[in-house]
């Protein structure tokens, strides 16, 4: 009996043991998962009328992403009817917390059309208008008791570095990012150096086009306002994926701490800029300064004189083994939309140039950098991109300059374009390492206005000295001399320590960009630095000695004042 | 301890309290008329009072010189609000040296008093401080000339005209309108009576509502890129364009405008401007390439109703008389 009891309760004692283990996991389980947020319905008539007065216009009326704006937006205005939301901390696949959306309207979604509501929409509208855009998903129910959704934990930054720039993460902790980025094949979307130039064919849960994300301009990482440079950003989507396009999530694959590893990679590629707080973006650079060269220039992209730091030396000192004296400009772009052809989604929103001039050749040099995913396989779309300058500066009176895209009927504009293909190249093969030279032919155009644009009947020798594509960046070298005979007077005659009126075009032969269907940056002024005045070696010293002179004077005076005192002629 | 050493301790670790420690607190996001910035400042003023008095300091006339200076240079520089430029903080802190150098001669025994290490420096009574001032004050009289000789390039600034005066007329489609009187032809109502409508759902009950959704669906598809989804200067493409798209939001634009003169601006566009208006870098198109002329007075009509700003009207008299012909 008492063994037959003893056996049982061993018996209960096991089954108990079995359950506790057995159970374990789906309780830990239950107790992570939690319900989605229910749609609080008493939000939902404040919400429409917000959605109506701000939404409508891009989300359309049912929430289908197809407002008045959609077809000329990329990337598109997101559909809501899937339930599907990029920013989350939520589990891939799964429906977002109140509080996601929320951050994302009060936010905006950096880098497309979505704006920062917070300011503008009160906490109440926009919590309202959150629950309103809930009701709108019709696929996905919020009061399903399988709508579980699983609430990650990213951890928190293991370095504990500091906004807004946060540097300071070791450099094997990168370089072991680095090892997890390959090992994860994250280049196959976003490129050998992270560019975003690995797959042109991705496609969003609606079948329209999509671009995996450039890492080097994390400015336009949505879910980063005001926080560019934070790698939580990147932990977070690296964690949860961005729902609705291919961008996985690597949750189970790559350990938390990995992950913050890997984003620290990442994060380590993007360059820092001061980024202006209104519109996400780096300040732009409106001189461009040309620095002064006694001998040739060199047409080595390597060589010093054309190197400088990604990052603005006013945020990070350069390198004390940093050679040279450079600067890159920061130059946006955006599409041409006043005439024509307008073009609403430019492949290219900035470049990136540098420039030298020559005393001994008496010329001029232009680097042109910029990111372009993909280039041109279609030698009809040749990608391009040129320099546009008044083409009769000394006609110029005051601020006075030719109209900003192709000049006008009375002030013409001097165009330098470069147009170009690539050798032995395919958008889809995987990329060569050793990038691709590039096969140019320089024009010269005249530009009077839209309808009168023509080549040069005497070109002034505008040449490319050097050129290459690699991992999604082009690179273009200008040269020309300052003067140009200049028969016809289509020249711009570049005169030192000016500002003259400088602007850039860009066309993406990928996208077929071609005429006026193109990119363009604003009128910016470039200066060709002067050589140092003489006087900046004599006028310092002798202006110090006319100082020490003037103390002399003053010992004296002090003294004999001070005498007379003494001697009871003045008081 | 010498008073002069105890006092600065006291300055420095007071402030260092205050503006740490009470500084924070006493600037909440909704200041009262009890817990706000200048309040603060007023206690810091009675403390560095306070404990001169209370201790009987007596501090000599040059420390309390530089008390005074530096209480001005803090409040115009952290206290005050909003911030103010630079240039700005130079002139008044040069109005305050003279404010505290008239302090400071108020009478010939505290000049006197301000002005003895001075001239003991000069004769040479103080030897050391001699040395390092006459020794380091040429250097910097070198330096700042090296600074201001050498060559240096800044932005260049270019003024323009933002809001230019109108022609008298202007030629549209084909068509002459004088802008003197001119009115929208889609402003059928009272704007203030549709504040609670709404663009798609009221359109088809109201015909305003459906001016304002038409206009809005333009301004969605056309002008949002420069002018920004909120309307507020700040689209996808402003940051791009030198000058920048307008903010309809702010009180300087159409709430200071007529209808007339929108037409005019949207008709024509940038390349309408007149010179002082820098017509050459303007990227506003010149719409009437691109919209009818009943489109671009809906876009009108709809960023006065999205903004809840009135035009500026003209009074009964010239409006009759004016208009499309």
């Amino acid at each position: 009996m008492l063994t037959e009891s003893r056996k049982s309760l061993r018996q209960l004692i096991a089954g108990l043991v079995i359950f506790l283990v057995a159970g374990l996991p789906s309780t830990l389980l239950a107790e992570e998962a939690q319900p989605a947020d229910l749609i609080q319905t008493d939000k939902l008539e404040l919400g429409k009328k917000v959605y109506f007065k701000r939404c409508v216009w891009c989300h359309g009326i049912e929430g289908e992403g197809n407002g008045p704006s959609a077809d000329r937006l990329f990337t598109r205005p997101r559909n809501f009817i899937q339930g599907t939301f990029k920013i989350r901390w939520t589990d891939s696949g799964d429906l977002p917390l109140d509080q996601n959306l929320i951050d994302t309207v009060k936010n905006g979604l950096p880098g497309s059309a979505m704006p920062s509501w917070s300011g503008i929409l009160s906490e109440d509208e926009i919590e309202a208008v959150v629950q309103f855009v809930k009701s709108l998903v019709q696929d996905r129910d919020f009061a399903d008791e399988d709508e579980e959704v699983y609430v990650q934990d990213f951890g928190s930054n293991p370095w504990g570095t500091k906004g807004p720039y946060h540097f300071g993460v070791p450099q094997e902790d990168i370089d072991a990012g680095k090892e997890i980025f390959l090992k994860n094949k994250c280049f196959e979307c976003h490129g050998g150096e992270g560019r975003g130039d690995g797959n042109p064919t991705m496609k969003d849960d609606w079948g329209f086009a999509i671009m995996a994300a450039d890492w080097q301009q994390c400015w336009n990482f949505r879910g980063s306002r005001r926080n560019h440079f934070d790698p939580f950003n990147i932990v977070r989507t690296i964690s949860t994926g961005m729902n609705g396009t291919p961008m996985p999530n690597f949750k189970d694959k790559i350990t938390i701490e990995d992950r913050w590893k890997l984003a620290a990679f990442v994060n380590s590629l993007c360059p820092r800029k001061k980024i202006d707080r209104l519109t996400n973006k780096p300040i732009n650079d409106f001189l461009i300064k040309s620095k002064r060269r006694i001998g040739a220039v060199s047409t080595d992209f390597n060589d010093p004189m054309w190197q400088a730091p990604d990052d603005d030396d006013r945020i990070k000192s350069r390198a004390s083994d940093y050679e040279g004296n450079q600067y890159w400009h920061f130059v946006a772009v955006a599409g041409q939309i006043t005439r024509g052809e307008r073009n609403f989604k430019p492949k290219v929103d900035n470049l990136w140039v540098m420039s030298n001039w020559s005393e001994e050749e008496q010329a001029i040099y232009y680097l042109v950098e910029y990111h372009n995913r993909f280039l041109s396989v279609d030698p009809a779309y040749p990608d391009a991109v040129a320099i546009q300058w008044p083409g009769q500066l000394e006609e110029l009176f005051g601020a006075e300059k030719p109209y900003f895209i192709f000049g006008d009927s009375k002030k013409p504009v001097d165009l330098w374009k470069a147009n170009f293909m690539v050798k032995d190249y395919s958008d889809t093969a995987a990329p060569n390492p050793n990038g691709y030279d590039l096969d140019v032919t320089v024009e010269e155009l005249v530009g009077n206005g839209f309808e009168a644009i023509f080549p040069k009947e005497t070109p002034g020798g505008v040449q490319v000295v050097n050129s290459k594509y690699h991992q999604g960046r082009v690179k273009i070298m200008f040269k020309r001399s300052l003067m140009t005979e200049n028969p016809d007077k289509t020249d711009v005659q570049i005169p030192i320590k000016t500002y003259i009126p400088i602007a850039f075009m860009e066309w993406s032969g990928w996208a077929q960009e071609h005429d006026e269907h193109m990119a363009i940056s604003t009128w910016l002024y470039t200066i060709l630095e002067p050589e140092l005045p003489k006087s900046l070696l004599y006028m310092p010293p002798i202006m110090a000695t006319a100082w020490f002179g003037f103390q002399m004077w003053l010992v004296w005076m002090t003294k004999r004042t001070r005498k007379m005192a003494a001697e009871g002629k003045v008081k | 301890m010498n008073n002069v050493v105890k006092g600065l301790i006291l300055y420095v670790v007071g402030w260092a309290a205050f503006h740490y420690g009470l500084f924070p607190l006493m600037t909440p996001k909704e200041p009262t008329w009890i817990v706000n910035r200048y309040v603060y400042y007023l206690l810091f003023v009675a403390y560095c009072l306070a404990f001169n008095l209370v201790l009987k300091l007596k501090p000599p006339i040059s420390l309390n010189g530089l008390a005074v200076f530096l209480l001005g240079f803090y409040f115009y520089q952290s206290v005050l609000f909003p911030p103010i430029p630079w240039t700005l903080l130079i002139t008044y802190m040069m109005l305050w040296g003279i404010g505290t150098f008239l302090y400071v001669s108020q009478d010939p025994a505290t000049f006197a008093e301000f002005r003895k290490p001075i001239v003991r420096t000069v004769t040479g009574e103080y030897k050391l401080a001699r040395y390092i001032v006459f020794a380091s004050m040429p250097l910097l009289v070198g330096f700042g000339t090296y600074q201001f000789i050498y060559p240096s390039f800044p932005e260049p600034v270019e003024l323009r005209t933002v809001h230019p005066a109108p022609p008298a007329t202007t030629r549209v489609h084909g068509k002459n309108f004088t802008l003197e009187g001119l009115q929208n032809p889609f402003r059928i109502d009272e704007q203030d009576n549709y504040k609670d409508s709404f663009p798609f759902l009221d359109a088809d009950k109201q015909e305003y509502m459906k001016s304002v959704t038409e206009g809005g669906t333009i301004f969605f598809r056309e002008c949002h890129y420069c002018h920004g989804d909120q309307l507020n200067g700040l689209g996808m493409f402003s940051h791009v364009f030198n000058p920048t798209p307008a903010n309809f939001v702010d009180p300087g634009t159409i709430a200071m405008l007529r209808e007339s003169f929108l037409f005019w601006r949207v008709a024509k566009g940038g390349p309408g401007l007149p010179n002082e208006s820098t017509p050459w870098s303007s990227a506003m198109p010149a719409w009437e390439e691109h919209l009818k002329t009943d489109e671009i007075w809906k876009v009108i009509l709809f960023e006065y109703w999205y903004t809840g700003w009135h035009p500026r009207t003209f009074d009964e008299e010239s409006s009759a008389a004016g208009g499309g012909e």
